[in-house]
């Protein structure tokens, strides 16, 4: 007899479960759903609050691509997500195998200034950086977006904790086989962290493709990148919804067909990502 | 901590050993293999060691610097050191006191998204698993992706004062983006909608690490349902929760910024001004490097302070799982 009671309590909580996530589901979908829904109305029907755009029309994508150069901006903002996320892959895997491989002097400290970016803001170190870059050569370029963030200590301290448990007999196998750390480190290493890899690869693509703050700085007299092309649309053209919100959609398209094809992978990179 | 090495880091000291028992200095090895011997970790983190210390530490230090100059950020136009000039005229400010105060406020609205409704959703939907689960997960977490951009165009396209769906819904014709009242709460709930899915989701896998014998042995004690969540569950969850409250303290002005640049840029009447927009404003508006650079230096001590708050505080709960 106790054992029903429970079972329907516990049916009951399952069922209180779903009421909650479906609704939080729907919170925070709607926005999304209304950015494609809006984007795909029929001109006049922009302002319709009709659930379903019907009949559907591309008239604001046309439109959206008759004003900006959306194409030339998505495929600069690419080469900044591919080429940042890249080399974020490669300088983390590098130090990071540092860290797994050896034991050395002042290792220690060298691992806590990788920590301790967490600790300095953006905001305090802006203002030389925008000096830096326009010493260099690099303010307006795409160049100056990607470089100063090949560095991430997010990778760094991820791949570390990845390596440590890479099991140790492969790399004295691979010594015994008198190769190099170098060739070791390709041969050995990378094929068996592929998945990590990938993993870190996308979240930081992700990331560098939807950044503001910095290309924001770096390209101020241009609309380089999808993120300020929307922005300055968002001023000059303030009320023309309809292609306003197709180019938003553009904008998110490619990370949310990454993450329609690889969403596990995705959320749990994040979330990994966030229990550090 | 590691022990099948590429390089037998207790070789130095064996070779020290040898060296004051006197050994024949031949064993010793040449200096030139010393180096090759010990060099490899060094080389390996040579990109990864520059990149900081051009981007992050050498910038930093030029804060401090340049904090006590005024300078316009031109390169032809000299720097007048100023002393602690900077801090004076920004400390003397009734806009720093307000703009600390807003971002208190930023980041006291967060904490509902990122803690309290994540903690309570993940409590409640512990019992639905499976692909059911997938689902929800899927849908929650989508808005972590939009570009913070594209959220800020849909949401002015939501709030609009006059065709906007929630005014319409709502039978209301508030401008809430242009409102002095409203603008502030509007963009704390469009940061609060990208985030809240994401942080629900690490509630949920905090929860997911909990040894339930300890739920379990509580329950055999006669503790209730709520009991349990209060003394068991909780304090066992508390390092996720600590790490959620440090990233709202230290991310909310970062996460509000985009929003804010697109949506109020700073206004009405300021009133979306929070210290990270406050610094943007001073550095690249009113081309006052100085004192820009001051306030990113007191932004940086109290970051090191609240921070080093919250780990101690996380510390000493998570104490509990021993």
């Amino acid at each position: 007899m106790t054992t029903e009671v429970v079972g329907e309590s516990s049916r009951a909580r399952r069922l209180g479960g779903h009421v909650v996530l479906g609704l939080l589901s729907l919170v925070c979908v709607f926005p999304i759903y209304w950015l494609y829904a809006t984007s795909l109305r029929a001109p006049q029907d922009v302002s319709s609050l009709s659930v379903l755009p019907w009949p559907l029309s591309t008239a604001s994508y046309t439109e959206a691509f008759a004003k900006n150069d959306v194409l030339g901006m998505l495929v600069n903002t690419g080469v900044v997500a591919v080429f940042s996320a890249l080399g974020q892959l490669l300088v983390a895997l590098l130090a990071a195998y540092a860290f797994a491989a050896w034991r050395f002097p002042f290792q220690r400290l060298l691992y806590l200034m990788f920590v301790g970016t967490w600790l300095v803001p953006f905001q305090a170190t802006m203002l030389p950086n925008y000096v830096l870059l326009s010493r260099l050569g690099l303010l307006e370029t795409l160049a100056g977006v990607i470089v100063p963030t090949l560095c991430s200590a997010l990778g760094v301290l991820l791949l570390r904790e990845h390596l440590n448990s890479f099991p140790k007999e492969l790399l004295d196998a691979a010594r015994m086989d008198g190769r190099t750390s170098w060739s070791a480190l390709w041969t050995v290493v990378v094929p068996t962290l592929r998945p990590a890899l990938a993993a870190l690869g996308i979240l930081l693509a992700i990331s560098a493709w939807n950044e503001y703050f910095w290309p924001a700085m770096v390209l101020q007299r241009s609309n380089a990148v999808v993120q300020l092309g929307l922005r300055s649309f968002m001023g000059t053209e303030g009320n023309d919804w309809g292609p306003l919100m197709a180019t938003a959609g553009l904008a998110c398209l490619p990370v949310f067909a990454l993450y329609l094809v690889l969403q596990r992978h995705i959320v749990n990179a994040f979330v990994r990502s966030g229990l550090k | 901590m590691v022990s099948g090495t590429f390089v037998e880091v207790a070789a130095p000291a064996r070779n020290r050993e040898a060296g004051t028992a006197g050994t024949a200095p031949a064993s010793r090895e040449s200096g030139w293999s010393r180096i090759r011997r010990l060099a490899p970790p060094y080389l390996y983190l040579v990109p990864a060691v520059v990149l900081l210390v051009v981007w992050t530490y050498q910038p930093l230090a030029q804060t401090f610097v340049l904090s006590t100059y005024s300078w316009n950020l031109v390169p032809s136009t000299p720097m007048v050191d100023v002393g602690l000039g900077n801090y004076e005229r920004l400390l003397g400010t009734p806009e720093l006191g307000r703009a600390v105060w807003r971002t208190v406020v930023v980041i006291l609205g967060m904490l509902p998204f990122t803690v309290v409704i994540p903690v309570a959703v993940a409590l409640l939907t512990r019992r639905v698993r499976g692909r059911a689960q997938g689902v929800y997960r899927a849908l929650v977490f989508a808005p972590m992706l939009v570009a913070p951009v594209a959220g800020a165009a849909v949401w002015q396209w939501l709030l609009d004062p006059s065709a906007g769906a929630v005014n319409r819904v709502l039978g209301t014709d508030v401008n809430w983006l242009n409102t002095a009242s409203t603008a502030q709460w509007s963009i704390i709930v469009i940061t609060g909608w990208h985030v809240v899915g994401f942080a629900v989701l690490v509630v949920t896998a905090g929860l997911a690490g909990i040894n339930p014998d300890y739920a379990a042995a509580a329950q055999v004690d006669g503790a209730s349902r709520s009991q349990v969540t209060r003394w068991v569950t909780l304090p066992l969850l508390s390092p996720t929760l600590a790490f959620l409250a440090l990233m709202t303290v230290l991310l909310s002005a970062q996460w509000t910024f985009p929003l804010i640049d697109t949506l109020t840029q700073g206004g009405p009447v300021s009133s979306t001004t929070n210290l990270y927009y406050l610094l943007w404003e001073y550095g690249f508006r009113s081309h006052d490097a100085g004192l820009a650079a001051a306030a990113g230096v007191l932004f940086f001590l109290g970051f090191i302070v609240v921070a080093a708050l919250l780990t101690r505080l996380a510390a000493r709960l998570s104490h509990h799982d021993d």
